[in-house]
Formats: C-alpha cells, structure tokens, sequence
C-alpha cells in the first residue's frame, strides 16, 4: 500500500499558507453555495432569491427554496463534510490510503438495507429509513472490522475484506432490484447517491449527529496524530492506541452511515478529499495535523460534492439532472482525482503482502494429482448437475436420447437453450480464473482482479455503451466493443501506470479509479437514454448466461486455447515475478516484457468473458486463492487448479441463479459474489486465526 | 359377465371423463373455428414476416400489454410474465387461473417456455439480447411495442391487431376498437356536460426514495394523455418524454410549473401513496395552485397505464369519475 507523504518541516515562513488555503476554501463553499441556490427546476432564479434575503418575495418563493433548495444545499455540505472526515480518520487510522467509507462497505450495507426495506413493501418515513440505513452500514462496517481487525496489521486485510464484503452486499441489492423492479423503482439511481430532499426534516435530524461525531472526533485529534505516526511511539507516550483506533473508526463509521441515510451511497468523496488534503500536506504546514486535517477534509469534502452538484446542474439542465445521480459526477471526477494522484504520490512497495492469503508453501506430487482428479471429476459432476437442474428438471435419459438425437420436442427445447449455457459458465468461470491468476502473480498484489485493474469495467462499458447507441446490435459487434473497451481500460491504466515499471500498487490504485469511473459512466448512459429500462442494463451487468447460443461461446474457447500454450511455457516466470522485482532479473527473465504478455493474456481471457457472459466480478479473485490454498503457489499447479475451481464456481452460481426462483432467474454474475464473498471472508479469517497461531 | 360389465362401466366412465376434458378444451377451439384454419402470416413491429401453419392457440406473452389484448381477444395466455404483479397492477384483463408463470418480464424462463407446447410468443423490445433467437429457434415470436410516444394510440392498435391476426380474433379485435371508440365519444359527450372541455390535467404516478419523492410525469406522448386528449382534456406536463412511453421526470420544486390544472395521479396500495403520505407537509405542496384548491384526484387502483383498450376504458371512466368529484 502506499505510504502516506511525510510532510517536510515546519517553516514559519509558509505558516500564512493554511489561512490562505482556508479563505480560498470558505469562498468557493460561498460562491458554490450561492449559484447552487439558483439551479433548480422551478422557475425561481438569483433576483427571486435575493428578493427573499430582503423580505419581498412570494410565498411560493419561499416555499421553493426553504423545502428544495436550501434543504439540498445543506445535505450537499453536510453529506460532503461528514464523508471527506470520515475517510480522513480512517485513513489515518488504518494508514491506508484506500481506506474509505466505499472500500469498508459501508455504503454498500446501508444500501443494502434501504433497498431490501422498500423491496418487501415497506414504505417507511425519513427517520426510520435513516434508522434502516444505518444499521446497515454499522453492521457491514463492524463485521469487516471483526473479519480484519483494528489492530493495524491488518491494512491490507482490510480493504480486501472490505471489498469483499461491499461486492457481495452489492449483488444481494442487485438481485433484490431485479426481482422487486416495482417495488423499487427509482432505487437503481439512489444506489448511486442523489442529493434530492423532501424538506429540511432529514439535515435537521442528522445534522446535529454529524456535528457531535465531528467534534468528538476534533477532541481525539491530538491522540490521532500519535497513533498515525506509530503504535509504538504512541503506546510510549501513554496513548491507548486499541481504544483511541475503536472510538475513531466508529465516530468514522457513523459519519458515513448518516451521509448514505441522507443521500444515499456517494461515491469517491470519502476517498478523494483526504487524500487531496494529504497531497497539500507538504505545501501546506500544519495540515498533517488532525486538529488541522479534519477541519480541512471536511471543507474539501463539502467543496468536491458542492462543486459536483453545481457543475453537472450547469452543463445539462436542472430538469435533465434529475435524472442523474449526483454521485456519479464525483465517482467521475474522484476517480480522475485518484489517478492523479497515484501518479505522482511515492509509493514504496515495503509494506505489501505477497499475494498469498491462506497459501500452502507446496503439496506432495502425489497429493497434488489426487486433488486434480478430484477437482476435474468435481467439474463433470457439476457440469452434469447443471444439465439436468433448472426451471424443468430432466434425468440423465432425457441427456442421453437428445445426444443421440432421439429426444422428444420437449426435452430438445430445454436442451437446446440450456447446454450452451452451462458451457459458458464453465468456459467463463476457467477463463476469469486464468485472468485473475495471472494478474495476481505479475501485479503481486491480493487485490490485483482483472475486475479490480478496471479490465472488466472497461469491457462492460463497451458493450453498454454499443447497446445504448445501437438498438438490436447483433453478438459480434458486442464482443467487439467489449474487446475494444478493454483494451482501452488496459491501455489507459498501463499508459499511467508505465511509470517506475508497473509498480503494483500504482496499477492496482490507477485500475480501481478506472473500474469506478466506467461503472459510473455505465449508470450515466442508463439514467440518461434509458431511465425506465433498469432491467435490461442490470442483467447484462450482473453477468448472466441467459440468451447465450453457440456463437457466443467461441471467443472464449478461442482466448482459452491460444493462450493455454503461452501459459504453460510462461509458468516458470509466473512464479520468479510473484516473489519480487530482484530475483526474475537476476535470473534473466526480461521482466517488462513477460509482464506484458502475461497482462495482455489475462486481458484477453477476461475480455472474452465479460462478452460471453458480462460483468463478472469476484471469480477471478477467489478461484486463485482458493487454488493457492489447496495446491501451493507453484503456477504450473496453481493454473489448473484455478481454472477448475473458477468452472465449478460459475456453473454452480449459475445453475443455482436458474433453479432457487425458477420460472425467474438471477443472473450468474451476482450469485458468484453471493457465493464467492462468504468463502473469501472464511479464507480470510482462517489466515488471521493461523497468522495469530504462529507468532 | 361381470368383468364384461365392469370394462363396459370403466370404459363409459373414461368416455364421460375424456368428454368432460373436451369441453374445458371446446371454447378455444371454437374461437379458432370462426377465424381461418388455414396459414397466416404477419408482419411484426421489426417489420419481419412470421408464417403460422394456422392461428395460435397456446400463446404466451411476456409483457403486460401482449397478456392484456390476449385476454381481451378472447384468447386465455397459456404462459404469462410476473403473474403477481399482473394481478396487482392490471384489472381490465382478468387471468382465469390457468396461465403458467414464465418469469420475469425482461427474462421470461427459456426452459418453461420450451415446456408449453406453445404455437406462438409475444414480446416487446425489451426482451433481453440473444434471448430472442433461442426463443424463435422453436416457436414463432411476434414482436410488438412497448410504447410509441409518436401516436400512441395507434400504437397500441398496431400491437392488438397483429396479435388479433396471429390467433385468427380479427372481428373481436374490430369490435373492441369500435367499443373504445364509443366509449371515447360518450365520455367526450361526459366531458362536455361537465363543462370541463378544454382542461388541463396533469396526470402522474410517484415513488419514494429514502424519504424524497419523485415524480413520474406522463407527457403528451404517453398512452393515458392521448386518451385523455381524446376526451378533450389538455395535458399540461411541459416537458418531453421519452420516445416509448412518453414518460419525464419531475420534483417536488418543478411542480410549481404548472398551474392551477386538475392534478390527477395512480398509486398502488402495496407500494402506498407518495403524494398523501410524503407531500402532506410540504410547504411547496401545500402551496401549489391546484392542492390549494383541491384538484387533486388519485385515481382507483390497479388500471395498466401501458395496456390495452380495455385499460384505457377503465381510464375514461376514471377520468369522468374524477371530473365528478
């Protein structure tokens, strides 16, 4: 991870800098506050506002902007402030820059909550919909904290179980999205954070607690500033860094649960304004410091939200912004923002984990075959299954006559559409598999998903995009614009990250910044051409097998066969570039090269894919693990194994997606992550009790 | 004698059975009969030509409004989309029980599908991509449209007429027309009597989002505006809608656009009422020309915005019920 920037000494010279940096602050929250007063959809402008400051306008006046316009403009500074805060602390807390109310699921349990409320008919007024959303986010919050622990160890394990957590919780909104489209309508584009408010009851209930959780915290700075610099030093000088790091993160959480209970999940604010704040550390003296830090985060925080707000309400009209979630222009712009920025922060590779969670060193040969045949016959077992399990369930005869052509009419009909698709599960399952080893071992990196380096983002914005501009566009078109936009997203982060010779870190930070920008340019394209056809965009989304013929299996099977060679010659290298930088050199392995070819393999495995099948995100983070934990990390052995496992996981996820609420179905992509997420959570939690045995 | 007798009593009461299967069976048939037997070919709305060997018996539909014209034309669908939310939300086309569920709208069972030994499947364009093909691939698909922000009334003819053609009910699809038409001229005579010619409404239905509400305009394009146009009322909505349904979007604030027009609006009581349980102590709300002087009217439950013209009959008496009011 990174390490955050040191700042330089203080000089007395650069003190007027923080007053400036301050002024120049407060101006833009004035000038941004006074043109966000003006936008809206009623005919009430600057002049009628100005009218109400000297008591001559109408009733109507008056109602319009106490009931809409001041009530968003307070949400849009509150929401912002609390969030910049929020991921201020827990950064600092966890000395992870990534930390953020996104990465700990906050966001997503307490959407989760809200969806699953409306979802089974419940409509619940503002305060017990805030009540709902935030135990949401408390409890994700305090279940990936459990998972990880606070005791500072655990940085990398935080994120990872973090991100776990907020993928699976995620696909459980999205299923309950598309099986409760009536019942939560509107909720799709809430999901990505609206500042729309029904009156000033919801600042006026929350505002007071954002206030309290910001003084407090304001009390703990000193402390803060002690743990944030180390646990060591801070334990000498009498801190209790376990009790001061339990009251932060869970001041943190409550900041961030009251922002998503007022506007719904806003993404990268919570991110991206600490993190600036941290880039003007060194330039500015004294920001380091929490008593100073917070104040700031907060400022910036509501600045980035406010300025998002006014700029999308400016360029496309504000009867058209309604249409827009706000929090997709700040995922756009954080996103940039974080790519910058991982551009040119310092990143030493000194506290990275190597991508092993749970891993065996090795097995014996012997054991190491008799867990392949058990994985392959496991694979024909499950590919079996998946033939006779679905909506109408057949027995193997009926399997038996359609192959030898005799089956009935019946019988050939189910046949005909559900073979290709358990084929495709186990085509896409092997190949996100391939993908997702492949990246982990040359990023090493734990995160480093093709999903996560925005491969995945990029090829599903390509084919939504050909799907929103085009309509009927035939199969191969699709692949196309899938492939093209992930090599796109591919380019673009390698482009960035080139930089320092593809430091992991860097192309994981860059990748995650351009996964969340394509999801959110994703969301924009349908809240924009599409609002009334959520159904359509979520089901290609959450990767499903439905529809899929013959045709579309042949890019996959055509990636896995050209590229199945250059792996199995490549698979020595695999393993010298997962352990560091040095030893492949040392050796003579042309270390940039192979990492190319190696990348460009897994792009294209993922590639095909996500236009097989769509958006599939967690199997190419789990199958590795999980192989790496059953056969060691050698890649000659890890590689099969993963691509077995990755089989069984998307023909599973999807055999169970077409049978629990058959004649209605769940697409593939998010039963994965509803599968995948616990068994990822236990790989972890096994790895910390096993950790702890060893020391 | 006696084994003679009972195969004799056996064989009577399999005859009386079969019998009695016949006459659950005889009304389709029948509808059938007074239509072709012979081939028929239509052209969908992606302009293809579909050839049936005969009118379609066992038909399935995926959307609402395909279920709603079966119904109307006589034809029970033998599989049907969402039946639950068809119930809730669609009252002018009553299933009689027997249709199978076949999933969701957008993503109808491919494997129940297969199972109903169908002659024909009408969807709409949102049928997910590739789904299509394999469905075509054993039966043959119809598809119509969802909405035609254009003209749409004739829009709605367009979808009822190539399904009256594909299942042989060409005359109740004409005599379904012609009661629309009557039931548009008494309710324009209603309108008239009423002395509300020429008003503007606006029409809308709304949803809750984490306690703000959001306003589902239907705009001179939508179905139920063109219906209430041809009543002689005016919809008052500014802004453009979509080019399917003719559907916008509005806030609580953009309602200030509007004057003091008759503010109608459908709710459904398993998702509540936004407008009475949300809006009541709204400022804006309460100053609004038209809540001031009570022209608010939330019309009955369950009538389909996007259905047939048995729906739409629903609607003008709705309309005419609510001028009374």
């Amino acid at each position: 991870m990174l390490t955050l920037t040191k700042p330089g000494p203080p000089a007395v010279r650069r003190r007027g800098r923080a007053a400036l940096l301050g002024t120049g602050l407060a101006a833009l929250l004035l000038l941004g506050s006074a043109v966000h007063l003006t936008q809206g959809t009623a005919s009430v402008d600057a002049l009628d506002v100005l009218r109400l400051l000297f008591r001559g306008a109408s009733g109507d006046t008056t109602a319009v902007v106490v009931e809409s316009r001041l009530p968003r403009l307070l949400s849009a500074l509150l929401v912002g402030a609390a969030l910049g805060v929020a991921g201020s602390v827990l950064q600092s807390v966890s000395r992870n820059i990534l930390a953020s109310p996104d990465t700990l699921a906050v966001n997503a349990g307490a959407h989760l909550s809200v969806v699953a409320v409306a979802a089974f008919g419940v409509s619940l007024p503002l305060l017990g919909a805030a009540g709902v959303a935030f135990a949401g986010g408390l409890a994700a919050a305090v279940f990936v904290l459990a998972l990880s622990g606070t005791g500072g160890t655990g940085i990398v394990r935080l994120v990872l179980a973090g991100t776990a957590i907020a993928l699976a919780l995620i696909s459980v909104t999205q299923v309950l999205l598309l099986l409760y489209a009536q019942e939560t309508r509107g909720l799709f584009a809430w999901g990505e954070g609206s500042l729309e408010q029904n009156g000033l009851a919801g600042v006026r209930t929350l505002g007071p607690l954002v206030g309290l959780a910001l003084a407090a915290l304001l009390g703990l700075a000193r402390r803060l500033d002690l743990v944030h610099v180390g646990d060591d030093h801070a334990r000498t000088l009498g801190v209790h860094v376990g009790r001061v790091r339990f009251a932060a993160i869970g001041l943190a959480v409550l900041l961030a649960a009251a922002a998503v209970t007022l506007a719904g999940p806003i993404g990268f604010v919570g991110l991206a304004a600490p993190a600036l704040a941290r880039l003007l550390a060194p330039v500015v003296p004294g920001l380091h410091r929490h008593a100073a830090l917070i104040p700031f985060s907060a400022a910036l925080g509501a600045v980035l939200l406010l300025g998002a707000d006014v700029l999308l309400r400016a360029i496309i009209s504000p009867q058209r912004a309604l249409e827009v979630p706000t929090g997709v222009v700040t995922t756009i712009l954080g996103a940039i923002f974080l790519i910058v920025l991982a551009r040119t922060a310092r990143i030493t590779s000194a506290t990275a984990e190597p991508p092993a969670a749970g891993a065996r060193s090795g097995v014996s040969a012997i054991r190491y075959r008799v867990v392949l045949v058990v994985l392959a016959l496991a694979t024909v077992g499950v590919a079996v299954g998946a033939v006779l399990l679905g909506d109408a369930k057949l027995l193997l005869g009926d399997v038996v006559n359609w192959l030898s052509g005799q089956a009935g009419p019946l019988v050939t009909g189910v046949l005909d559409t559900r073979v290709p698709r358990v084929v495709a599960a186990l085509l896409a399952g092997a190949a996100l598999a391939l993908g997702g080893a492949l990246t982990q071992a040359v990023a090493r990196n734990p995160l480093a998903e093709p999903g996560m380096i925005g491969v995945v983002g990029g090829a599903g914005l390509g084919a939504v995009t050909v799907i929103t501009l085009v309509s009927g566009v035939g199969f191969w078109t699709l692949t196309g614009a899938a492939g093209l936009g992930a090599a796109l997203a591919m380019a673009v982060v390698f482009a960035v990250a080139a930089r320092g010779g593809f430091t992991s870190e860097r192309l994981v930070l860059i990748g995650f910044g351009v996964h969340a920008a394509t999801q959110a340019v994703v969301t924009l394209l349908i809240t924009l051409s599409d609002p009334w056809n959520e159904t359509k965009a979520l089901t290609w989304l959450g990767g499903s097998t439905y529809g899929r013929t013959l045709t579309h299996l042949v890019p996959m099977a055509l990636v896995l066969v050209l590229t199945a060679p250059v792996l199995v010659r490549m698979r020595r290298e695999l393993d010298l570039l997962a352990l560091d930088d040095e030893t492949p050199r040392v050796l003579g392995v042309p270390v940039v090269r192979s990492r190319l070819l190696l990348l460009t393999c897994a792009v294209l495995l993922t590639g095909a894919a996500v236009a097989g099948i769509g958006v599939l995100t967690f199997v190419g983070l789990v199958a590795p693990h999980a192989a790496r934990a059953i056969v060691g990390s050698r890649h000659s052995r890890l590689l099969p194994a993963a691509a077995l496992l990755g089989a069984i996981l998307v023909c599973v996820a999807d055999t169970v997606g077409r049978t629990v609420i058959a004649p209605g179905q769940l697409p593939a992509g998010l039963m994965t992550a509803i599968i995948g997420a616990p068994y990822f959570v236990w790989l972890l939690y096994r790895h910390r009790r096993g950790s702890a045995l060893s020391r | 004698m006696r084994i003679t007798r009972m195969i004799l009593g056996l064989t009577a009461a399999a005859t009386f059975f079969v019998a009695a299967c016949g006459t659950t069976e005889e009304p389709t048939s029948n509808a059938a009969a007074t239509g072709e037997a012979g081939p028929v070919t239509v052209v969908d709305s992606r302009g293809k030509e579909v050839k049936l060997p005969h009118p379609a018996k066992r038909v399935a539909a995926t959307e609402w409004n395909g279920v709603e014209h079966l119904v109307s034309l006589g034809v029970m669908p033998v599989g049907v989309s969402d039946i639950k939310g068809y119930g809730q939300w669609v009252s002018a086309g009553k299933l009689d029980g027997t249709p199978k569920d076949i999933g969701t709208r957008g993503e109808p069972s491919l494997d129940t599908l297969g199972s109903l030994g169908l002659d024909l499947v009408i969807v709409t364009d949102s049928v997910t991509e590739g789904a299509l093909e394999q469905i075509e691939a054993k039966v043959p698909v119809i598809v119509i449209k969802g909405g035609n922000a254009q003209d749409p009334i004739a829009g709605m003819y367009a979808g009822l007429d190539v399904i009256a053609k594909a299942t042989g009910t060409e005359t109740k699809a004409a005599q379904l027309k012609s009661e629309f038409d009557q039931k548009l001229t008494t309710g324009r005579a209603e309108v008239g009597k009423l002395g509300a010619l020429g008003q503007k409404v606006a029409f809308s239905d709304a949803y809750v989002t984490s306690g703000s509400v959001s306003i589902r305009p239907y705009t001179k394009g939508a179905l139920v505006s063109a219906v209430f146009g041809k009543l002689g009322l005016e919809t008052a909505w500014p802004m453009a809608g979509d080019p399917a349904y003719g559907l916008a979007q509005a806030d609580v604030e953009g309602l200030t656009q509007l004057p003091d027009v008759r503010f109608w609006y459908i709710a459904n009581n398993a998702d509540g009422d936004p407008y009475q349980q949300e809006l009541a102590n709204n400022a804006i709300w309460k100053n609004l020309p038209f809540v001031k002087s009570g022209k608010v009217h939330r019309f009955p439950d369950s009538l389909w915005m996007f259905g047939g013209p048995k729906s739409m009959e629903q609607f003008v008496d709705a309309a005419v019920g609510a001028l009374k009011n």
